[in-house]
């Protein structure tokens, strides 16, 4: 026996979901559980299957085997109890380009039935919401990219869902409809609502509850964001240096360095607390000026996840590889 | 239901926003209805001939006057050898040589069986076919009204003789006119082709911009899908049916003799069949471009040419003709046909209407199960 029971507090409750196109395995038996009420973002490069895992929880991609409960309704056995609880924003642009912003609208009301009686003052606080009242008339194929995606929004929430799916949802949008976009998801997350996001940008993962990392189709970390820059061994200190170019190698060569990256004009270098130096800081630039360098200015910078994932992501390779090893020697 | 009339009211703003479809809804029949009955007309009168006559008897000429005189012929020159007959042929000037043996007054006058040759020019098949009866049954005209005359000189009382005469009429279509026979079959291949093609896209185009994510997300059932999808071509092609049928009625003087309701109850079976093809095709195809080759393949190919539309399929090889068995046209250009020009009633057009009827039912069943498998 099989339990088939969920825990109803929780959105999403995905068991070993795996899907296989022809021989690629695209979700490697993912597992994952996803509390009501969060911002959850997934994170990872092209190719990771964020897309196809996504599709899956939508009800919109059988999967391969395993099983995923929304609300606690599964996904393959009862999509019909799923659908009207979820909205889901796909990463291509998918509404109608000769319907106008209020067709598409009215339109996506209607198809998820929302009542006549609601349909007029939701879709005026939705536009309103999105900023686009005025150009509810216009056919949405002329609007602009950033427009385009918080229609695509908007559509989705015409239903009210109460959990939200989005498939890199700001990808070649401007900077500023990217924050307009995030402001609209906080106000969601402040009414309760569930967001499930994949995302490409670090800074937009940063606004998560949680973020998980995926890649090879499977899920290697999962924690806050806090909780991720935390797991980065040692600090960053950002160096200001005419030459920077040239003193890349010097300063990646030293032994307590572990990363080194250009920032703008700057050196974004990760060091461990190591024993021989307890400064590190100090360290550095004596280093640096033994090797006939002037630096302008030094600092410690506070960790981002990008700095996060830079490290964290090939010892997490490593993971992956003796998980691989350990299902060799189980065989 | 609230959901289908939503899909229904998009595919409209979708066909009133796109003017070339619009143009090819309309305005296609229109096109097709002018040139089948112009262009490509299949009434063949005055076919430009020439004559070789090799007797130069009275009778001869007599003879040349009466094809003439036939309408059917326009005697342009006259030959004097086979080897010139080659070059009329190759230059297109005639389409028919018509030779009149050596002896053929004489042979007349002595009562016996006159020798006239008909050559016609193999290339242009329905031309050939249509002069060489005509001239044979100028033929027999002429000679049996030789033969009275004759009886008559030597003194026979013809009027109470007993004898046979073929006489042929054509019913229904008294004048042959290929317009009464096209506009039925017409009405079968406009509406084939719209509604076939369109259904097939409308799904592929979704899937192609990726709204049809959308549509699969949303708490939709499938048969609401397909009903919405295809009711406003429904509509579409009705109004096409309707549009050509009073086209060709008032512009073309095509007889309608039949019930108008016979003629919706077929239209209603043979549209839900093709629609139901157009959503099979839209559910097997992945691009538009597959989509539209695949429903090109299985609507416009056998409306054409296996439905009995242009080429009767009596004459088909036997494969063909069964093959046609399985395609819905064949049994609407049959009702169509029957309705139009016969005035049949259901007494007679019942084993088309349930062929018609069946297929429906197929149709869509396959498509639903398709639906349901793969969407």
């Amino acid at each position: 026996m099989t339990d088939t029971s969920s825990n109803a507090e929780l959105a999403i409750d995905a068991r070993e979901l795996r899907k296989e196109f022809r021989s690629v395995v695209a979700v490697n038996d993912v597992s994952l559980q996803i509390a009501k009420g969060e911002v959850f973002g997934l994170v990872g490069p092209d190719g990771a299957g964020k897309s196809t895992l996504i599709r899956m929880l939508a009800t919109t991609l059988a999967p391969t085997s395993g099983d995923a409960y929304v609300f606690g309704k599964s996904v393959i056995s009862d999509p019909h109890d799923v659908k009207p609880r979820i909205g889901y924003m796909s990463q291509q642009f998918s509404l109608y380009g000769d319907l106008t912003v209020a067709e598409n609208l009215r339109f996506f009301a209607e198809l998820r039935g929302v009542p006549r009686a609601e349909m007029a003052q939701r879709s005026a606080r939705l536009l309103e919401f999105a900023g686009l009242t005025e150009f509810s008339k216009r056919q949405a194929q002329y609007l602009s990219g950033g427009m385009k995606q918080k229609l695509a929004l908007a559509a989705t929430l015409i239903s009210e869902p109460d959990l939200l799916f989005l498939d890199e949802p700001t990808t070649g949008v401007d900077p500023v409809s990217r924050r307009e976009f995030w402001r609209i998801i906080s106000d969601l997350h402040r009414q309760g609502i569930t967001v499930f996001v994949a995302t490409p940008y670090m800074d937009e993962a940063d606004r998560c509850n949680e973020i998980a990392f995926m890649t090879q189709g499977q899920i290697i970390l999962r924690d806050t964001p806090t909780g991720m820059k935390r797991r980065v061994p040692g600090r960053i200190i950002e160096i200001a240096i005419p030459d920077y170019r040239a003193a890349m190698p010097v300063v990646r060569s030293l032994p307590f360095v572990k990363s080194v990256e250009v920032s703008g004009e700057m050196l974004r270098v990760l060091v461990t607390s190591d024993t021989e130096c307890e400064d590190a800081e100090k360290c550095l630039a004596d280093e640096l000026v033994k090797a006939g360098f002037t630096v302008d200015h030094m600092r410690l910078a506070p960790t981002d996840l990008e700095m996060a994932f830079a490290t964290l992501i090939p010892d997490a390779d490593e993971l992956l590889k003796r998980d691989e090893d350990a299902v060799a020697v189980a065989e | 239901m609230n959901r289908i009339l939503a899909i229904a009211r998009k595919e409209f703003i979708h066909i009133r926003r796109d003017p070339r479809l619009l143009g090819m809804i309309l305005l296609m029949p229109i096109f097709q209805l002018f040139l089948y009955s112009y262009a490509l007309s299949f009434d063949i009168k005055h076919l430009p001939t020439a004559v070789m006559d090799f007797d130069h008897t009275t009778m001869s000429r007599q003879y040349v006057n009466a094809l003439e005189q036939s309408n059917y012929f326009t005697v342009n020159k006259s030959l004097t050898t086979y080897s010139e007959v080659d070059k009329t042929f190759e230059s297109n000037s005639d389409r028919v040589v018509v030779v009149i043996a050596a002896g053929f007054g004489d042979e007349l006058s002595a009562g016996r069986q006159g020798n006239v040759q008909v050559l016609v020019d193999g290339s242009d098949a329905n031309s050939a076919a249509l002069g060489q009866a005509y001239a044979g049954a100028l033929s027999r005209i002429f000679g049996s009204k030789v033969a009275i005359a004759q009886l008559q000189a030597k003194g026979f009382n013809t009027s109470g003789a007993a004898g046979l005469s073929s006489n042929t009429r054509t019913w229904y279509n008294p004048e042959g006119r290929s317009a009464s026979y096209f506009v039925p079959g017409l009405i079968v291949v406009l509406v084939t082709m719209v509604t076939v093609m369109q259904t097939s896209i409308t799904l592929v185009r979704e899937k192609e911009t990726g709204t049809y994510e959308q549509l699969v997300v949303s708490p939709m059932r499938r048969i609401e899908l397909m009903v919405g999808k295809i009711a406003p071509w429904s509509l579409i092609g009705a109004a096409q049916i309707v549009l050509i049928s009073v086209i060709g009625i008032v512009a073309f003087g095509i007889p309608f003799r039949g019930s108008p309701m016979l003629l919706a109850l077929a239209s209603l079976l043979y549209v839900i069949c093709t629609l139901g093809l157009g959503l099979i095709v839209s559910a097997v195809s992945e691009t538009i471009d597959t989509a539209t080759q695949f429903a090109a393949l299985i609507s416009f190919l056998p409306t054409f040419m296996l439905s009995g539309y242009i080429f009767p399929i009596s004459s088909m090889p036997w494969l063909l003709q069964a093959i046609s068995y399985l395609y819905p046209a064949r049994y609407f250009i049959d009702i169509t046909r029957m309705i139009f020009l016969k005035g049949s009633g259901f007494d007679v057009m019942w084993p088309d209407m349930v062929a018609l009827g069946a297929f429906a039912v197929i149709i869509v069943s396959l498509a639903a199960s398709l639906y349901r498998e793969r969407a």
